[in-house]
């Protein structure tokens, strides 16, 4: 549904975004973490034809960026990191405005802001000015005006930022909603908690796209060195030390009698472990991978990838 | 709806809400009605102060001199003098309450976050760039249409009782209704205009149509040469 392919996109001579490459499948949600200031809005902007990439190319919802950017836009939705509205017109006046801007016919305009008003327990304050709404009312109320067009493709922008604990729930659910309807979904965050509640993939952004994998791929390191535990009888001597000394074991520690061995590509070479570790005569008695959870990756991708602004 | 028109619904419901941008829209308007109305009931008495006045001096040689008002009672003149004079008025009235509500309504989208969510739709820059003209234009030229027949109508009332005849259709209307239509369209180049040719427009028909021909042009030069400039990714990323 997305595709993108050596994105870069520089301000001023200062790179915002650097050769961003990825792929995102049709009904996947797909969460870009990354720190502030690390290029994820950039990265929406671009792939909603706001802003021209330097290089690279995009294509968003069989559309290619910059060759016919109304469409493509006809066929997203955007939700901002803060949500703006005209204060002094109502609910309805400031949805009806965006709506028609879509093009939408009035019938179904008009039957699907009153659902999507309706589904958020908005509709009674359909009369009521926007500016005396909370926080939270505002945001579902731009959740409405990214969704009402029907999108495929929908860019969410820090969608809880600033919102109490009940309006994050809420909002959440809302998102995994739109995903079950089949809709493709982007949420930029910094929000490690909610990216691994949400995501189908994961991308960190740092200027560059440091890691974008599923989630389980990330946290099993199924692409990556990953950490196994293995408990033994009894523990292991000098010459069997050595004798792990394979190509594929970055290294080896003991924690509490449990070895842990940092291994390259786990799901290839952990049963050549095993068998290296019986063969001098270890006795095994238990093996579990250890799962890395977000923010070790975050922490780690990041770290790597530096902040170097 | 057409999408441009959509602005201007939707500047206007803002503006009557608005409490600093509605005050301009309500104040401007009478002044013009109630100015040449005054000029029609009291020119005269206005020039009867001081007729020794170096100023009021040069307004009756004027007066004398023109032959438009050499077969007219001093006072139709001297009341004819000061309504066209007042002809100006007109066409500033539109360019002061465009400009007021063309600033609002650019600057506020930025600020109340509202134009990413529109920038983010299929607008076309040409729609959206239309719809704040309209938006912004409009309103301004109607309140002075309504505002020059308001004053049409009573200033024809006040002089035709003391002059038995109506001052405004006849020699007023025509370069008024010019005029308008320069405001209409004279918005960019206003400034330039007033200072180059705001005499001439007063006096020669022929001017007032070589001006509305020059604005026209320019006006849709300057419409093509924004839509070139107008560009998303900058107002998105460099206005602050």
């Amino acid at each position: 549904m997305i595709s993108a392919s050596m994105l870069s996109r520089s301000f001023d001579g200062v790179p915002a975004v650097e050769t961003l490459s990825f792929e995102i499948p049709e009904g996947s949600l797909f969460t870009l973490l990354g720190p502030n200031g690390a290029g994820k809005t950039t990265t929406v902007r671009l792939l909603l034809g706001l802003i021209a990439p330097d290089s690279g190319t995009a294509t968003v919802a069989g559309y290619q960026l910059g060759q016919s950017n109304n469409d493509l836009r006809s066929v997203c939705g955007l939700l901002t990191e803060t949500p703006g509205f005209y204060d002094r017109m109502s609910a309805w006046e400031n949805l009806i405005f965006f709506s028609q801007l879509y093009r939408i016919d009035q019938t179904v305009r008009d039957q699907r802001i009153e659902h999507h008003l309706r589904a958020m327990n908005l509709w009674e304050r359909r009369q009521s000015l926007v500016g005396t709404f909370s926080k939270g009312m505002k945001q579902k109320l731009a959740i409405i005006r990214a969704v009402f067009h029907d999108p495929k493709v929908i860019f969410m922008d820090e969608p809880t930022a600033g919102l109490d604990p009940e309006a994050s729930v809420m909002v959440r659910e809302m998102i995994s909603k739109l995903k079950g309807e089949g809709r493709t979904i982007v949420v930029c965050t910094h929000n490690l908690d909610e990216a691994q509640r949400l995501a189908d993939i994961v991308g960190i952004i740092n200027r560059r796209l440091l890691v974008c994998d599923t989630l389980t791929n990330l946290r099993s390191g199924a692409r990556h060195t990953s950490a196994i535990e293995i408990e033994l009888r009894a523990p292991l001597g000098d010459h069997q030390l050595t004798a792990m000394k394979l190509p594929f074991v970055k290294g080896i520690d003991n924690k509490d009698g449990k070895y842990v061995f940092e291994v390259e590509n786990p799901s290839i070479n952990t049963p050549n472990l095993v068998k290296a570790l019986v063969d001098s005569d270890a006795q095994v008695y238990a093996v579990r991978p250890q799962t890395r959870d977000l923010e070790t990756i975050y922490l780690q991708c990041v770290g790597e990838g530096g902040v170097d602004r | 709806m057409n999408v441009s028109l959509l602005f201007l619904r939707k500047e206007l419901r803002e503006v009557l809400k608005n409490k600093f941008v509605l005050p301009v829209y309500l104040v401007l308007p009478p002044i013009a009605v109630i100015l040449p109305v005054l000029f029609a009931a009291f020119s005269p008495q206005i020039v009867a102060i001081d007729q020794n006045d170096p100023a009021i001096l040069a307004i009756l040689r004027i007066v004398k001199n023109t032959p438009e008002f050499a077969h007219m009672g001093t006072d139709e003149a001297i009341t004819r003098f000061f309504l066209r004079s007042l002809v100006s008025f007109y066409l500033l009235l539109p360019v002061g309450l465009s400009s007021i509500s063309a600033a609002f309504s650019v600057v506020a989208e930025k600020q109340q976050r509202t134009l990413e969510p529109i920038l983010a739709t299929p607008i076309t820059d040409l729609e959206f760039l239309i719809g704040k003209l309209l938006a912004s234009l409009v309103p301004s030229i109607i309140l002075t249409w309504v505002a020059a027949i308001l004053a049409a109508v009573i200033v024809n009332w006040i002089t035709w009782g003391k002059y038995e005849t109506a001052l405004l259709p006849e020699k007023m209307s025509d370069p008024q209704s010019a005029n308008q239509f320069t405001g209409l369209v004279i918005v960019p180049a206003f400034m330039i205009l007033i200072g180059i040719f705001g005499k001439v427009l007063t006096i020669s028909m022929s001017a007032v149509a070589i001006a509305c021909v020059v604005v026209v042009l320019l006006v849709l030069f300057l419409l093509r040469l924004n839509l070139k400039n107008f560009q998303r990714e900058e107002i998105l990323t460099k206005w602050k």
